[in-house]
């Protein structure tokens, strides 16, 4: 029973990391960004290759992969997806656009992704050491990258809650027409959006591959594990991702532990169904528009 | 001040603005009298650059504003307080207070700036962590004026600012507007309430069918028999 609590909560930690970069994407720079998994498993293969061929320890490899997938997430929001936005009339409308446009981008990372390393599953061995925690044996990878997601998630929950830029990219969430007003750059604190949740995915990329095996094609069980959590917990809210992370972690984990591990697909989906039957906007979600 | 010229703004075939040109100057409380659907809120925004207007012309201290992003328009000195108060109702008092100082000419004053503002509106100093959306329409049309003074503007545009107000609280509305005005702020306001608003007012426009149909100073507007048949008399019978 412990055990299977502590694996859910590292997992729910996790999911509720990769949401909050989704909602990030989606919230504030409005791109509904289909290839969101794939810039996980980019990350993770990332990681691989820096441990595996240059012996470069996963976590001195964050404060390589971080700003780079910042980098190019920017540029993606600013060659990419910049001239969407232009000619959107409307938010549905840009919606709609990123849907078809990142649907395509999903594809094209994958087939790099599997040109370079194949359809096989990868793994490396880091840090598998066996540590107690509350009399059950866990392994250490697994409890770092929980404190490191719990780490970059107050982070981000400060920046966001206590400086002006994180208001101002809350400010852009809640009313990009009034943002304008406030002397807010709408497109640049938008790219800024996006590009903070490139670096949050990423970042979990490389704490899941210290203990997940992963392959060129399993971003996409993220990506819809992260629009899950996000749409469930309330789109653009920080909290609703932790909560609904870390139910859906929980869930997955006791299921798998104590009913049949292939039904764990199954229950995220009643868990899913079950919280937008009673709350349609998601648990901190306020019905608007 | 503030001069503004050739403002048009068409929505589809529709011309709802044609030419419109007017000036504010430093210290001046203008209001722009007309009906509903008359252009006024088009004006506005047309000059605060949330709406196309191709061929407009504005300048702000001999500087031109015509071509700027509304974003850079505010950094320039130009607020814009809208219609429906543009608050971010998801967010507390003073982080609306604080996205207010976001323009870099108003960084340096911001200190300063937000005791006015508290000084003028006690009250939103009393509720500085309360989330915007839970307060009254006159608590949230103070919000929305304080946030547009945190950036510190040379000239400040205000949309309908009594819709929906008690006359009780349009009349504390306009004696902080009156404040502001003596701190050296041109305000440019659009009203339907034009016995209030002239009252306060140093010179006003009349606006008919998308044109500026006439204008004068406040005290010759509201004794104007064509002005007071439109506007005047015609809000008091509304008003039973």
């Amino acid at each position: 029973m412990t055990n299977a609590v502590l694996t859910g909560l590292v997992l729910g930690g996790m999911y509720a990391l990769i949401a909050m970069g989704l909602t990030l994407q989606y919230g504030v720079a409005r791109i509904m960004n289909l290839s969101y998994g794939e810039f996980l498993i980019g990350a993770a293969f990332a990681s691989y290759w820096l441990f595996t061929g240059w012996a470069l320890n996963p976590l001195a490899g964050l404060a390589f992969v971080i700003p780079v997938s910042f980098g190019i997430s920017y540029l993606l929001y600013r060659v990419l997806l910049t001239p969407l936005v232009r000619r959107a009339r409307t938010r549905d409308a840009l919606e709609v656009d990123s849907i078809l446009a990142t649907f395509g981008m999903m594809f094209i990372v994958q087939g790099i992704m599997l040109t370079m390393f194949g359809g096989a599953y990868f793994s490396y061995s880091f840090l598998a050491v066996p540590v107690t925690v509350v009399g059950e044996v866990l392994a250490l990878n697994r409890l770092i990258a929980f404190g490191l997601a719990v780490v970059v998630g107050l982070a981000l929950y400060l920046t966001l809650t206590r400086t002006r830029i994180g208001t101002s990219i809350r400010a852009v969430a809640v009313d990009p027409i009034a943002a304008q007003l406030v002397a807010i750059d709408v497109t640049r604190t938008s790219a800024l959006a996006f590009a903070l949740g490139g670096a949050l995915v990423a970042s979990a990329g490389v704490l899941i591959s210290m203990f997940l095996t992963f392959s060129a094609t399993s971003g996409v069980v993220f990506t819809m594990k992260a629009l899950i959590v996000v749409v469930m917990g309330g789109v653009g809210n920080l909290l609703g991702c932790l909560v609904a992370g870390l139910a859906l972690g929980l869930s997955e984990a006791l299921v798998a532990t104590f009913i049949d591990p292939g039904l764990t697909l199954a229950v995220n989906f009643a868990l899913f169904l079950g919280v937008l039957l009673v709350k349609p906007a998601g648990i901190f979600g306020r019905a608007q528009r | 001040m503030l001069e503004v010229s050739n403002i048009s703004v068409t929505y589809g075939q529709h011309h709802a603005l044609s030419d419109a040109a007017l000036h504010v100057e430093r210290g001046e409380i203008i209001v722009i009298l007309g009906a509903n659907g008359a252009g006024k809120s088009s004006l506005l925004k047309a000059i605060a650059g949330l709406l196309p207007s191709p061929a407009k012309i504005v300048k702000l201290a001999g500087r031109d504003l015509s071509r700027l992003p509304p974003h850079e328009i505010v950094e320039s000195g130009l607020a814009l307080v809208p219609e429906g108060r543009g608050v971010f109702g998801e967010l507390t008092v003073a982080e609306n207070l604080l996205l207010g100082a976001n323009p870099k000419r108003a960084r340096a004053v911001e200190a300063a700036q937000r005791a006015k503002v508290m000084t003028l509106f006690p009250r939103l100093g009393e509720r500085l962590a309360q989330t915007v959306r839970t307060m009254s329409g006159g608590e949230q049309q103070m919000v929305a004026i304080g946030r547009a003074l945190m950036s510190n503007p040379d000239i400040l545009l205000l949309d309908e600012p009594s819709l929906g107000l008690s006359p009780l609280l349009v009349r504390e509305l306009f004696a902080a507007l009156r404040k502001v005005r003596e701190t050296g702020v041109g305000l440019l306001l659009v009203e339907q309430n034009a016995r209030e608003s002239l009252a306060i007012a140093d010179r006003g426009y009349l606006i008919e069918n998308g044109k500026i149909t006439g204008s004068g100073i406040a005290a010759a507007l509201q004794s104007d028999d064509a002005v007071r048949r439109a506007y005047l008399g015609g809000l008091a019978s509304e008003a039973i």
